[in-house]
């Protein structure tokens, strides 16, 4: 296959995935264009501070979708696992870490009972979380007693706002950072090989030797440039080496566990999941039960990045949250969607929401344009859909 | 063939609905290397039958036996474990997954902590596909991109995971054109080939006709007749129709 070929292969074979990269990179030229400050060190680290909480939930979320199912309860739950943790750490005086381990407890048993709803009662998750969106929401007004509880401090606050810097040293800019960076692009780069060695082995057709290279060298050099620029600001935040993991982990397990296969299979055919031997409520349940613990992830990032928990917290979280995978290709039936496609709908409302902050666009006027972004997303997917089965 | 322990054998299976008897009394014996049809008009009880087989059913009365052992097939995993796939009309796969993942679903091949062994599965599915003379373009192509044959061709190939030895087809050949029939009609011969014992349920006397070796009809949930493939159209569809 030579280059021209294999471009034209990568855009059209999955327009739905490579659109949304190219529409997230012409969003970013588009406001670095309009506003010089948007590239700017500092800015780049807020955008990673701002909507870490919300790329968390969508990871969840994003399963939740692809098996078919939808949680609207997760923005209430942010607010509960904030308020758990801050009566533990604030109220009590009890070191950070107890506030941390409260909150994933409650997290946990807010995924079990709507779990258990939605798996052996067999109430849609639609109705179940909408019930839990109330009942959340009005268990984090009783823990808190109405009132704002802060400041947590500490290390507990340096969870979302603090970074590693200084740990090897460097001269305006920091070396650990950059090591971090360097590694998690050879990391990328060994796994991508591999694949395209597999692929050659199982005599799949893959990409040109050196559109391949050129594309590994643009991600890698994109990559190195972000790290850079939070070098020479802040340094590493914390939150970003959490996303980060958390994002490797559960590619992983979408991608290459059974339980990732089985999650696909549901979304897909329920009928035909259960009758080939997938234990469809098992599914079910563990999808919430692991949506609850990371909502009680993001509730900790969010009530350390606010430096404590207000009853009103995580409104709406879970509407950027859904907004995020189906602007990332996931399928409103089930079955499709990707955590990075999800990332990357998260990333382009965060983005569009920051520049337009920077342009100082009225708040009234940048909800009119995410809504319209959601909107246009899905009438792509669809469209897509339409043409591809039109040429079948 | 008569005489030796069948594979599979029906022992005066009963089925009720409520009131609705949807299998009274049904004997059914399936021999390796054996192609059993089960024709009957709508509502006679085939789909029944072959849900009790395939452990979507539990009879109400009766015995099902594998080599002469009495058996409960209590699910579609136990029914897998005894050696009975199925494949089901219309439900068998799952549009957005590929063909590998079809094949194995619900039977993946475990590495170290839960991953999927996807190389081993693909070469796997590749060597099935292949036994089965079943053409298609990559075993990494979602079956939503695959025709209705393609599709049915890979519901019967997943069948053969796991080293059933019965195989239960219910409709395979319904919703699918001239060309992708006579391909589907191919696949159940070679089943017979590799051993197996096949249960073929079909509205279609011709299909039937073409690949199996006897031809048991149902009526109203009751054996009505044993035929052997060589029997008269018309005497087939008096059984079915009871006008004889």
């Amino acid at each position: 296959m030579n280059a021209i070929d294999s471009v034209r292969d990568i855009l059209t074979r999955n327009m739905r995935q490579s659109g949304i990269v190219i529409a997230f990179l012409a969003i970013v030229v588009l406001f670095a264009a309009l506003n010089p400050n948007f590239l700017s060190p500092t800015n780049l680290t807020n955008i990673v501070l701002q909507y870490s909480y919300i790329l968390i939930l969508a990871i969840g979320m994003v399963m939740i979708i692809v098996a078919g199912q939808i949680d609207l309860s997760v923005g209430s739950v942010v607010a509960l696992t904030g308020a758990v943790s801050a009566v533990v750490v604030v109220r009590e005086g009890m070191p950070w870490y107890l506030g941390v381990l409260a909150a994933l407890v409650v997290g946990l048993l807010v995924g079990i009972w709507q779990g258990f709803w939605v798996a052996y009662v067999g109430i849609p998750g639609f109705i179940v979380t909408l019930a839990g969106m109330l009942l959340f929401r009005g268990l984090t007004f009783l823990v808190l007693d109405n009132k704002s509880l802060s400041p947590f401090g500490g290390t507990y606050y340096d969870i979302a706002n603090g970074f590693l810097n200084g740990l090897l040293g460097g001269y305006g800019f920091d070396v650990f950072t950059l090591v971090i960076f360097a590694i998690a692009v050879i990391g990328y780069a060994v796994s991508q090989w591999r694949t395209r060695q597999g692929k050659i082995a199982y005599q799949q057709t893959v990409e040109s030797m050196p559109l391949f290279v050129v594309k590994l060298v643009v991600i890698a050099a994109v990559v190195m440039w972000f790290g850079y620029q939070l070098s020479i600001s802040r340094g590493l935040p914390i939150v970003l080496i959490i996303l980060a993991v958390l994002i490797i982990a559960y590619t992983l397990i979408t991608q290459k566990s059974v339980f990732g296969r089985h999650v696909y299979a549901v979304g897909g055919n329920r009928h035909a999941a259960e009758l080939s031997g997938v234990k469809v409520r098992k599914v079910n349940f563990w999808i919430f039960v692991n949506m609850g613990v990371l909502a009680s992830v993001a509730g900790i990032v969010y009530s350390s990045r606010m430096n404590g928990a207000q009853p009103g917290a995580g409104n709406m979280f879970e509407l950027d949250a859904i907004a995020a995978c189906f602007i990332g290709g996931a399928s409103t039936t089930g079955g499709v969607g990707r955590v990075g496609g999800a990332m990357i709908g998260g990333l382009i409302m965060a983005v569009m929401s920051n520049g337009m902050q920077l342009m100082g666009v009225p708040q009234s006027m940048q909800q009119v344009v995410k809504g319209l972004v959601l909107l246009l997303a899905v009438a792509f997917d669809i469209y897509n859909k339409r043409r591809a089965s039109v040429l079948r | 063939m008569r005489g030796r322990t069948p594979l599979l054998a029906l022992r005066q299976v009963s089925k009720y609905f409520g009131a609705v008897e949807a299998l009274v009394d049904v004997d059914l014996e399936v021999h390796p290397y054996e192609v059993v049809a089960l024709v009957g008009d709508n509502g006679a009880g085939k789909s029944t039958l072959a849900q009790v087989v395939a452990g979507v059913l539990t009879p109400s009365s009766g015995q099902v036996e594998i080599d002469g052992e009495p058996v409960t097939i209590s699910s579609p995993s136990a029914a897998n474990q005894l050696g009975v796939a199925s494949v089901f009309q219309d439900l068998a796969v799952c549009e957005n997954l590929d063909v590998t993942a079809n094949v194995f679903l619900g039977q993946e091949l475990r590495g170290r902590g839960g991953l999927l062994r996807d190389g081993e599965m693909e070469t796997e599915t590749r060597t099935l596909l292949e036994h089965l003379t079943v053409r298609i373009p990559s075993v990494r192509t979602p079956l939503r991109n695959l025709s209705a044959g393609q599709r049915q061709a890979v519901a019967i190939a997943r069948t053969l995971i796991g080293q059933p030895r019965i195989v239960v087809l219910d409709e395979p050949t319904a919703a699918l054109s001239v060309a992708q029939t006579a391909e589907v009609l191919t696949h159940i011969q070679r089943l017979r080939e590799l051993g197996l014992g096949v249960i073929l349920i079909s509205h279609n006397l011709n299909d039937v006709r073409a690949v199996s070796d006897r031809i048991e009809v149902l009526r109203h949930g009751r054996n009505n007749g044993s035929f052997p493939a060589t029997a008269a159209h018309e005497e087939i569809l008096a059984a079915i129709t009871g006008a004889a």
